[in-house]
């Protein structure tokens, strides 16, 4: 005996239930939350490495996804108010369910800012809404100007775009017009902020656009 | 490999209705999924057959359909079927929409053997 089910289910509901709950635990506590996605190597760590000290006296956390070790939360060990080190075994992006485990090994009080550093990975990580207020994507001058286009599921939902390792940019001879125009077409929403997180050039912006969005979060 | 966590969750539902409805397997599952979720096929049914093993759902056959993703923009309305690599719209120029369809995972019909046929020769009877 066989029987057809019609269901209308959402196959990511238990994903996007805990998704809101993070969000709304964050809200509670006034914390402003940014999921960062790019390419392996395109240097979240390092950003987070000019962030969290320019950002003082405001306080951060920061929750990492890693397939393994321990290496980018020990990055930035003595520069946050607190880090969580999430290593994911070979998944590769961070879930929801990760997230609300961090937060409750996360002294909420008192911090301004949560910056969750998702796995390197440009496909996987766009599609798994973690309760992040605001979603930036990454991407950097060594990996050439045709990201955006060829990415564009991370780069059209994403809040703000950061161009990293500006410092490279005449060595390596790149189109930043090239990223312009593909941004045109895919996402004119979000700012595209050039930086360099190792230099430290472009970094201000990118902190202003921090403490506007917090601001503006908290009305 | 997205496909594993989209397969993890799907098998969760499985195995909730299974038990929900006191099924012995399942059959065959029909999925739907928004173009924006980036799902490949042969990716998707190589993690559901690997993560369904030992369950009700191993073996299953799963049909795969995908949905095209629509988007309204944010600006003048207009409602449009944007390209995987242009969101601009037609009309005022800007690339600012809200997603009406295109990111779902939506399981849609699942077939069920609630029990096993005493004569071989009745199992095309539903």
């Amino acid at each position: 005996m066989k029987r057809d089910i019609t269901v209308v289910t959402s196959v990511l509901k238990a994903n996007d239930a805990v998704a809101r709950d993070n969000r709304a635990r964050l809200d509670r506590a006034g914390i402003l939350a940014l999921n960062i996605t790019s390419a392996p190597g395109s240097g979240k760590t390092a950003l987070l490495e000019a962030t969290l000290p320019a950002l003082a006296p405001q306080r951060a956390a920061v929750v990492v996804g890693d397939l393994q070790t321990s290496r980018d939360a020990e990055r930035v060990a003595g520069l946050a108010a607190a880090v969580v080190q999430i290593n994911t075994e070979g998944g590769c992006h961070l879930a929801a369910t990760q997230v609300a485990e961090a937060l409750d090994a996360l002294p909420l009080e008192g911090l301004d800012f949560l910056f969750i550093e998702n796995v390197g990975n440009m496909v996987c990580p766009a599609g798994f809404d973690l309760g992040e207020h605001r979603r930036v994507a990454m991407l950097s001058v060594p990996e050439g100007a045709d990201k955006v286009a060829k990415y564009p599921t991370l780069f059209q939902p994403a809040d703000l775009i950061l161009l990293n390792k500006v410092d490279l940019a005449a060595l390596l001879g790149y189109d930043v017009d090239l990223v312009r125009a593909d941004l045109a077409r895919l996402n004119t929403r979000a700012p595209l902020l050039l930086l360099s997180a190792r230099t430290g050039e472009g970094l201000t912006a990118w902190l202003d656009w921090l403490r506007s969005e917090r601001t503006a979060r908290r009305g | 490999m997205h496909e594993l966590s989209i397969a993890l969750a799907l098998l969760d539902e499985l195995n909730a209705l299974a038990a929900a409805q006191g099924a012995l397997r399942i059959e065959r599952v029909e999925l739907e999924a928004g173009a924006r979720r980036g799902i490949v096929p042969e990716a998707l049914a190589l993690a559901f057959a690997e993560a369904a093993r030992g369950g009700p759902a191993e073996g299953a056959q799963l049909a795969l359909s995908v949905l095209p993703t629509r988007a309204r923009c944010r600006h003048c309305g207009l409602e449009f079927a944007p390209a995987v690599d242009d969101y601009g719209c037609a009309r005022c120029g800007l690339a600012d929409v809200d997603i009406l369809s295109g990111d779902e995972v939506l399981l849609r019909r699942v077939t069920c053997v609630l029990a096993e046929d005493a004569a071989p020769e009745r199992a095309e009877e539903v």
